[in-house]
């Protein structure tokens, strides 16, 4: 049967920011439509409209020219839109089966067959009695389509769902949802990567600041103005001259270094090799889950481990905490800006004074040297071109990109010899990420060596000279950047091997 | 012979009765937390419970009333702590220890015109059973039917959480409040039911103290017991047959070292007295020592706020 799917008008408020503006769209089914646009653009806040998770102001949706309701997450059940999430809406501690079974009214044994079914006629390889936080992302994105295949869906919504997936994976996904689409399933999949709307789509929709502004075709489209339509303006791309460091000094080595983990949530790290060179950029791609945390903390500080792995500038720094690091002139951008690099609570100044260094002098017989740490912090607002002057802000109230920019400011003010960053990019839009990209190859520029350990393959190609790849708590061995593809990191990124 | 069996069979049967407080309280707290909400007014419940219970005996001379009023005493004061928490967002911590100290504060209100009022002879089943039968006679006959109904509690309170869809519904609200949310299930509605079933136990457990444990109202009588039943839920890393297993070595310890006070040891009184604590806390720490499994049963999302999108 065909599905039509159309939503008119449809706005939606919140306090300072206009999500949904009188957003038209339809949709029919037989097709996979793309919902393109940067963060903040208002795709979510559709979709999660749609889903029925949030009331719009104004406007109304029509399946097959009916106008329905969708006051609640069950509304939109009952109309057979089913919705893959971002964030998935999973119950870690509960089995794959009790996951699938919660919001279904049929007996256990008829379910199981019915998933049984599903498992089969996709292909889907995925054991239903353990628990989902032993699964793997891309296993628990499946768990979350099957969820919505239990219910004969007539409309799939996927919300950036490759952001967790290997190439692999993402292969797979495509594979899935061809096959779902050629089942009569209208498919809108939300993203803001251009490759996957050419591979992937029929038809392209653009947002911008909550405005649809352009539907088109795909094939009418190339990546180029498609970017041009999502940002609104013309992009000027940045590409790192790859350097090669043989006789440079070697400034990091990692030896043999290993980390067992008491927590089920953690990856245990296998003899970890690595050595790094003065003004050289060495990326670390991975899945997310699969090390990089585990490895982050230990480069910090926050985990301490023996002192006999770690050599930094000739020194063996394992046991040293991240405040000692810190003064021995490493640098550190954990992946949680508001949580783990900056108190969202406090404001701009305070959270710039966390850095505190015996040298800096913020402090004083016990006693905070307010004026001498807002000078400091106004130098970094002006050199890292954070988007505010006024240092009392609270941090919580800064943009991503600003915050992100705050951050790396304040770890790169002290003129440290190597700067360890995790996922700096993540979730900032285009313009954040190109001044980001463009300080971290400005480190290496003047000398300055740099760990990048990020899940964004396009990133770690543009500004590592050497890359390597962890997968469950090992790593791959390292390569010059020239010589790899992102075809070979998603190979690596899911376990397998090349040449 | 006999007359020694005889002697322990009472002693289990003492030690059975004095677990019967911390079963109620910890198991309606268990159901309370696996849906996430972090009630620590369990004393202030247990006390309320008491009071009515008694209060309630002496009013009107039913026993089964003053049971059932004792249960809705304790669900009412249950449900002050959920409009606080669920309603009006505020915080598990403060609304619970609030809770707790106005419980204390109100039962010994309206127990002033009860102090020194004698309790009422509670029903026993099987007495002759339990005279006739040597040692099994004691441990199994003679109790009140609140026994029974507390020591099949953690039995069925395991069963509903692991099997019925309840229990699984209970449990993902526990896991993830908005996941739970986005599958469209009412979570301010589970976590209400969860409190105030978690504020009706406690007031059960209070009602046994007042009216069958040591029938007559004391001001304080609960006397910690809320603050063991919240300790046993958390060493008992929220499984319902650990709680059991808590109840009674702290029910046990609690008697045998008023025995061996008795027998006059040259230990000290102090160290004795804290025996059930050290005790309970060493057991159920060495049974509970998989953290995979603490993984599993703990509530995520235990003392969160959840804020419904709109």
């Amino acid at each position: 049967m065909n599905t039509k799917l159309k939503v008119s008008e449809i706005s939606k408020i919140y306090p300072g920011c206009v999500a949904n503006d009188k957003v038209s769209l339809e949709f029919g089914s037989g097709k996979i439509y793309a919902l393109l646009g940067e963060n903040g653009a208002g795709k979510s806040t559709l979709v999660k409209i749609l889903s029925g998770v949030v009331k719009p102001d104004k406007g109304q949706v029509f399946l097959n020219n009916e106008s329905i309701k969708l006051n609640s997450p069950l509304d939109a059940k009952k109309n057979n839109i089913g919705m893959v999430f971002q964030h998935f809406n999973l119950f870690e501690t509960l089995s794959v089966f009790e996951n699938l079974s919660i919001d279904s009214n049929k007996k256990n044994e008829d379910l199981r067959v019915l998933i049984d079914g599903i498992l089969k006629k996709y292909n889907f390889k995925i054991d239903l009695d353990v628990p989902v936080l032993n699964l793997s992302a891309g296993q628990k994105q499946k768990v979350e389509i099957i969820r919505c295949l239990i219910r004969n869906p007539k409309v799939l919504i996927m919300d950036e769902p490759t952001s967790v997936l290997t190439e692999q994976e993402t292969d797979d996904l495509f594979i899935s949802l061809k096959q779902f689409s050629k089942d009569g399933i209208l498919i809108i999949y939300i993203t803001h990567k251009l490759k996957e709307v050419l591979s992937l789509c029929d038809e392209v929709a653009v947002m911008r600041k909550g405005k649809v502004v352009s539907v088109s075709k795909t094939i009418d489209e190339k990546i180029e103005t498609l970017a041009n339509k999502m940002v609104g303006e013309n992009l000027n791309t940045i590409k790192k001259k790859i350097n090669i460091f043989k006789n440079s000094e070697e400034i990091l080595k990692i030896s043999n270094l290993n980390f067992k983990s008491d927590d089920p949530y953690e990856t245990n790290l296998n003899n970890l090799n690595l050595s790094l060179k003065k003004g050289e950029c060495l990326g670390i791609a991975g899945i997310s889950g699969n090390g990089q945390n585990e490895l982050f903390q230990i480069l910090s500080g926050e985990i301490i481990t023996e002192g006999t792995s770690i050599k930094f500038r000739n020194k063996e720094i394992g046991k040293l905490n991240p405040r000692e690091r810190r003064e021995y002139l490493m640098a550190f951008s954990p992946e949680d800006r508001i949580s783990q690099a900056a108190v969202p609570e406090l404001k701009i100044y305070e959270n710039v004074a966390l850095n505190n260094f015996k040298s800096s002098n913020f402090f004083e017989k016990g006693l905070v040297n307010e004026k001498k740490i807002k000078e400091h912090t106004q130098k970094i607002l002006s050199n890292f071109s954070v988007n505010t002057d006024n240092v009392e802000l609270k941090s919580q109230f800064l943009s991503g990109g600003n915050l992100q920019k705050l951050i790396i400011g304040r770890e790169l003010i002290t003129s440290p010899e190597l700067l360890v960053c995790f996922n700096p990019t993540w979730g900032l839009d285009v313009g954040a990420i190109n001044y980001i990209h463009k300080t971290l190859i400005n480190i290496n520029q003047q000398g300055k060596s740099s760990i990048l350990i990020s899940t964004d393959n396009d990133e770690l190609l543009k500004l590592s000279d050497r890359v390597c790849v962890i997968y469950k708590g090992k790593l791959s061995k390292i390569m010059n950047a020239e010589s790899v593809t992102p075809e070979k990191l998603g190979i690596l990124m899911g376990g397998g091997s090349i040449d | 012979m006999t007359f020694d069996l005889n002697f322990f069979g009472m002693l289990i049967g003492a030690i059975m009765a004095s677990s019967v407080p911390l079963i109620l309280a910890a198991s309606g707290e268990l159901i309370t937390e696996r849906s996430g909400v972090l009630n620590l007014g369990v004393e202030g419940m247990m006390i309320v419970g008491a009071i009515s219970g008694f209060a309630l005996m002496v009013l009107t001379d039913n026993l089964f009333l003053a049971v059932i009023g004792s249960m809705l005493s304790g669900l009412i004061i249950s449900s002050i702590f959920g409009f606080l928490t669920q309603t009006l967002f505020t915080n598990h911590v403060a609304s619970g220890l609030a809770l707790t100290i106005f419980g204390i504060g109100i039962s010994a209100m309206i127990g002033k015109n009860f102090v020194g009022i004698p309790g009422k002879d509670f029903p026993l089943l099987l007495v002759n059973l339990r005279e006739s039968i040597p040692f099994v006679g004691p441990i199994l006959f003679g109790h009140s039917i609140i026994l029974y109904v507390a020591f099949a509690l953690p039995f069925a309170t395991n069963y509903f959480l692991k099997r019925t869809k309840l229990g699984l519904i209970v449990r993902a609200v526990g896991d993830s409040p908005v996941s739970a949310s986005n599958q469209g299930i009412n979570v301010t509605l589970v976590r209400y039911s969860c409190i105030l079933y978690g504020g009706a136990m406690c007031g059960l457990a209070g009602a046994y103290l007042s009216l069958i444990y040591t029938p007559q109202w004391i001001e304080n009588m609960t006397a910690g017991r809320g603050w063991i039943a919240l300790a046993l839920v958390v060493f008992a890393t929220w499984s319902p047959l650990k709680v059991l297993v808590g109840a009674i070595i702290f029910g046990g310890v609690t008697i045998m070292q008023l025995h061996l006070q008795a027998i006059g040891l040259t230990i000290p009184v102090q160290l004795l007295s804290a025996l059930p604590y050290i005790m309970t806390i060493i057991v159920l720490v060495v049974i509970s020592r998989d953290s995979r499994k603490i993984k599993l049963n703990t509530p995520t999302s235990l003392g969160q706020i959840f804020y419904k999108e709109k």
